[in-house]
């Protein structure tokens, strides 16, 4: 009996065991590379226009190598590679001869079916005995015999046979599979014999070491280097910091827009000689007299200054540029308006990463800056410029005519709520639009995503009242009503409530993908949520797709902070359009979820609906939320209490576990009914007993 | 006595040479440039201006020729460091305010760890330069130390008030100009469906320009 390991001298495994190591990465990396895109961008409906800007071919350009960008070249060789590798690992296979080793078998040996029976096997084995014993028969030349392959063919027969006729004999067949008892059996390894033959040590040595002790410290350092070198929000670390020290609590949006000029991601884009080049012709363009404001580019005194302050060099051209973009200055040059754009794309992705600064100060101020400066440099408009300007052939002058000699400016939906015949007045005429383009214009303006909200008020789901530190859903209930849109039906009422889940509908209530609706017989029936992607933002000047997103958040509008941070949205449960782009109406859903306060009490919040793409869009209103205490809550369940508890359902269990009492006051599942005159809602009259924000600081 | 195979064993000791050596490379490759990267950090706050003049005061080199350091009067010493506690109000309420947001950022990842290095930094310069300041006070008048920061917190927040006050008083002209324009515009739109009294109207309306106009100061 003896094992040893015997290599894989045909190559009869190794490929076997390529194969299947090569497809365990292959086939997940191809199903990526594959996979239909989940890319907002890529699936969300577009805004029908055929307005391009006058440098709309920079754009799309720039968009172009954008996207380029984000394809996986990488993984594309290395799934390309894969398939080659499989691919010559089944030629091996298929040209390579399996060796299927013999099993020993008596009934072949002897030339006999196992039919047979011992006497027959007995007769037969004599007949053949008589005819191959080695005395009898003589070696014969012509097919190479020796004599010893003769007695070697003789005691196999006899083995064959005595295996079938002793007793011994057949019990050594019978367990081991032969009838010498136990044979020697090998391990083999599916490695080629040239790994280990003679001489090839010291490649495989070398081969190792290249393997474990540079590719793998290289790839574990550049892969742990790459973390560090990117923050949360994929901007540069060392941007971040930047923009961190650029932060104060009195910022405002020009002052963002100078902070996000220190970002070293544009180090790369104005690289060399593209440094400094240009920068007086792009200074003279920005700081020339403008159609409306004091400078071409729409910044105040104080931004100039403060670009003015700076050392020319990179840092300086890109404030320069990202205001020549904001305010967007013709530059004549192929070269400096590329790097127009480029910059405005950039400063959105270094956007990010202040909001999250800002965020975490927690002042409205620059948070809200933070969101208009977002806006902006999608829509590539100067902070103090008109909202107008969104909308395709306005520019500047034509602005201005529309607003006339007004102070504040019309935002999109108050110029697009004007009769169309006052708005053909003030927006058509020589110097202005031209028919065409004034129809271009207010065709964008009614494709607008304009959120309105309807009703804002607060719950918690299953529960009547809201007892301190709950679990508390904000629900916002708006429709997309594009701007100077006509006969808007009225809100239905029952879309307006918010209907808790069945008590036994398990996945609603872990807060899988579903979404409530009232059923035909008035009982609340979850049915499955389809996500629908809002049409991808209009912004014609700014050089990367962009899928607009929505945020709510909660601030305390005594102390000026942040109370909720901001939730996103960005996919709706309802069709914002219909198949000819006209609005649905539908009611949508936004809900947010946050801890309610430990005390009891009336909290005042300032709710603020922001979208990230579209200036002037945003809505801003007063919501309460009552806090009971939790003895009194309990009171008024028992006050109200119908039928005999449901021990087994979910919500009572939870219940029990939650006041710690038993489940005997636990109030019938509600109805439906119940919900809209239980929660806080906005129109709750409102005392505020509020006690946290009584220590506002006083300056000095 | 044995026989030791010196060629087989070359192998194995270049291999525990070369494991040995990269690793130390490494290492101090890495300590090099870990002190390098902390010795360059950028400072948190710029020069304190404020500091230099009070020290400069403190320390003046005698001039060519005379024997002795010109005398510095108290009272000019005295405002230089009050000058400087009110820099050093600023500094620490920016320290204040930001080390929480700073550490829920390095926290999530959102900031580098070498911003929350040189704020750490930052903040202990500035225990040094308040300890330095109220030793400073002391020296200067008794007692002086307990409140210096109280009344520098105070010529804080007033330089910080007049400053929003300028601001919202640079508006004015502007404004004013508007105003102007936009009454001039009423007028002019007026005028047209009053043309009989034209004359009279207008100088009337310049005498209710200048009560309009007298914007508060203060």
């Amino acid at each position: 009996m003896s094992s040893d390991y015997s290599y894989d001298e045909q190559g009869q495994f190794f490929p076997f065991f390529i194969l299947t190591v090569t497809g365990l990465v292959t086939f997940p990396l191809t199903y990526s590379l594959f996979r239909k895109s989940t890319d907002n961008d890529a699936l969300a409906p577009r805004i029908k226009s055929d307005y391009t800007s006058k440098h709309g071919d920079v754009v799309t350009s720039l968009r172009a190598a954008q996207k380029r960008k984000q394809r996986k070249i990488k993984r594309v060789i290395f799934v390309v590679l894969g398939w080659a590798l499989m691919a010559g690992m089944v030629y091996l296979i298929i040209v390579t001869q399996t060796i299927v080793p013999k099993i020993w078998n008596p009934y072949d040996i002897l030339g006999i079916s196992e039919s047979f029976t011992e006497k027959q096997i007995k007769s037969h084995y004599k007949r053949l005995s008589v005819k191959f014993h080695p005395d009898k028969v003589r070696p014969d030349p012509s097919k190479n015999e020796t004599l010893e392959m003769l007695n070697d063919r003789y005691v196999e027969l006899t083995k064959a046979y005595q295996a079938l006729t002793d007793e011994d004999v057949r019990n050594n067949y019978i367990q081991y599979g032969h009838p010498d008892g136990k044979q020697s059996f090998s391990i083999g390894i599916a490695l080629p014999q040239f790994i280990i033959a003679e001489g090839n040590g010291k490649y495989l040595i070398l081969l190792y070491t290249g393997l474990m002790g540079i590719l793998l410290p290289y790839m574990v350092g550049s892969w742990w280097y790459g973390t560090k070198r990117m923050s949360k929000e994929g901007v540069l670390m060392e941007s971040a910091n930047r923009l961190f020290r650029h932060y104060n609590e009195e910022i405002d949006e020009g002052g963002i827009i100078t902070a996000l000029s220190t970002g070293k991601e544009f180090e790369a884009v104005l690289k060399g000689d593209q440094a400094e080049s240009g920068l007086s012709k792009v200074e003279s363009r920005i700081t020339a007299e403008g159609e409306s404001a004091p400078f071409a580019c729409g910044f105040s005194v104080k931004d100039k200054e403060k670009l003015e302050d700076l050392d020319s060099g990179v840092r300086r051209k890109v404030l320069a540029l990202l205001w020549a973009y904001l305010g967007r200055v013709e530059l004549d040059d192929p070269a400096l308006t590329k790097a127009k754009f480029e910059v405005g794309a950039i400063a959105r992705t270094l956007n990010q990463s202040f909001a999250a600064i800002a965020m975490a100060f927690g002042s409205i101020g620059p948070i809200a800056g933070s969101f208009k400066a977002n806006q902006h440099l999608i829509q590539a408009l100067s902070p103090k410029s008109s909202p107008l300007l969104q909308l395709p052939h306005i520019n500047d002058k034509v602005a201005a005519a529309i607003e006339g000699d007004s102070k504040s400016h019309l935002s999109v939906q108050q110029f697009m709520d004007l009769p169309d015949a006052e708005r053909r007045r003030l927006a058509i005429g020589k110097d202005l639009l031209s028919e065409d383009q004034y129809k271009e214009a207010i065709s964008v303006g009614k494709q607008l995503p304009y959120f309105r909200v309807a009703k804002a008020f607060f719950k918690v789901t299953g529960e009547k009242v809201i007892i301190p530190s709950s679990l508390v859903t904000l629900v916002i209930k708006g429709r997309f009503i594009p701007p100077g849109t006509e006969s808007v039906p009225a809100i239905d009422e029952l879309s307006l409530e918010d209907i808790d889940p069945a008590e036994d509908d398990l996945d609603a209530l872990m807060g899988r993908k579903k979404k409530t609706i009232k059923g035909p017989d008035g009982k609340p029936i979850t049915v499955e949520d389809n996500s629908v992607l809002p049409p991808l933002t209009f912004a014609p000047h700014y050089a990367r797709d962009h899928s607009p997103k929505w945020y709510a958040f909660l601030s305390d509008s005594k102390q000026d902070k942040m109370a909720v941070p901001p939730f996103t949205f960005d996919k709706f449960d309802q069709p914002l359009f219909d198949g000819e782009g006209k609005p649905t109406f539908n009611m949508q859903t936004l809900k947010a979820q946050f801890a309610a306060p430990p005390q009891p009490g009336h909290y005042t919040f300032c709710m603020h609906v922001v979208c990230d793409s579209y200036v002037g869009f945003d809505t801003k209103m007063e919501v309460t939320l009552v806090v009971e205490d939790a003895s009194k809550a309990a009171q008024m369940e028992a006050e109200d209490e119908i039928s005999e508890p449901e021990e087994d359902s979910i919500a009572g269990q939870m219940r029990a576990l939650k006041t710690g009492q038993p489940v005997g006051g636990e109030p019938k599942p509600r109805r439906n009914k119940d919900s809209s005159d239980e929660e806080s809602g906005t129109d709750e009259e409102e005392d505020d007993t509020s006690d946290t924000n009584t220590d506002t600081e006083d300056e000095s | 006595m044995f026989d030791i195979d010196w060629k087989g064993l070359a192998l194995p000791f270049a291999y525990l040479i070369v494991l040995g050596g990269a690793l130390m490379t490494f290492s101090t490759i890495y300590r090099r440039r870990k002190a390098a990267e902390s010795a360059n950090l950028a400072p948190w706050f710029g020069p304190h201006l404020q500091r230099d003049i009070y020290l400069s005061l403190l320390h003046l080199d005698p001039e060519e020729g005379a024997e002795k350091a010109p005398k510095v009067p108290d009272g000019v010493l005295r405002a230089a460091l009050l000058r400087r506690a009110v820099e050093d109000i600023e500094r620490l309420i920016h320290i204040k305010t930001a080390k929480q947001a700073c550490g829920a950022l390095l926290q999530r990842g959102s900031v580098g760890d070498d911003l929350w290095q040189r704020f750490l930094r930052a903040e202990k310069e500035m225990e040094e330069e308040l300890r330095d300041v109220v030793t400073e006070a002391n020296a200067l008048a008794p007692n002086w130390g307990s409140i210096i920061f109280q009344s520098a917190h105070e010529i804080a927040a007033n330089t910080k008030l007049r400053q929003r006050l300028e601001e919202i008083q640079a508006q004015t002209d502007a404004e004013k100009a508007w105003w102007d324009k936009k009454r001039g515009q009423i007028r002019a739109d007026f005028m047209k469906e009053l043309e009989e009294s034209e004359k009279g109207s207008t100088k009337d309306a310049h005498e209710d320009d200048a009560v309009v106009v007298d914007s508060p100061k203060k």
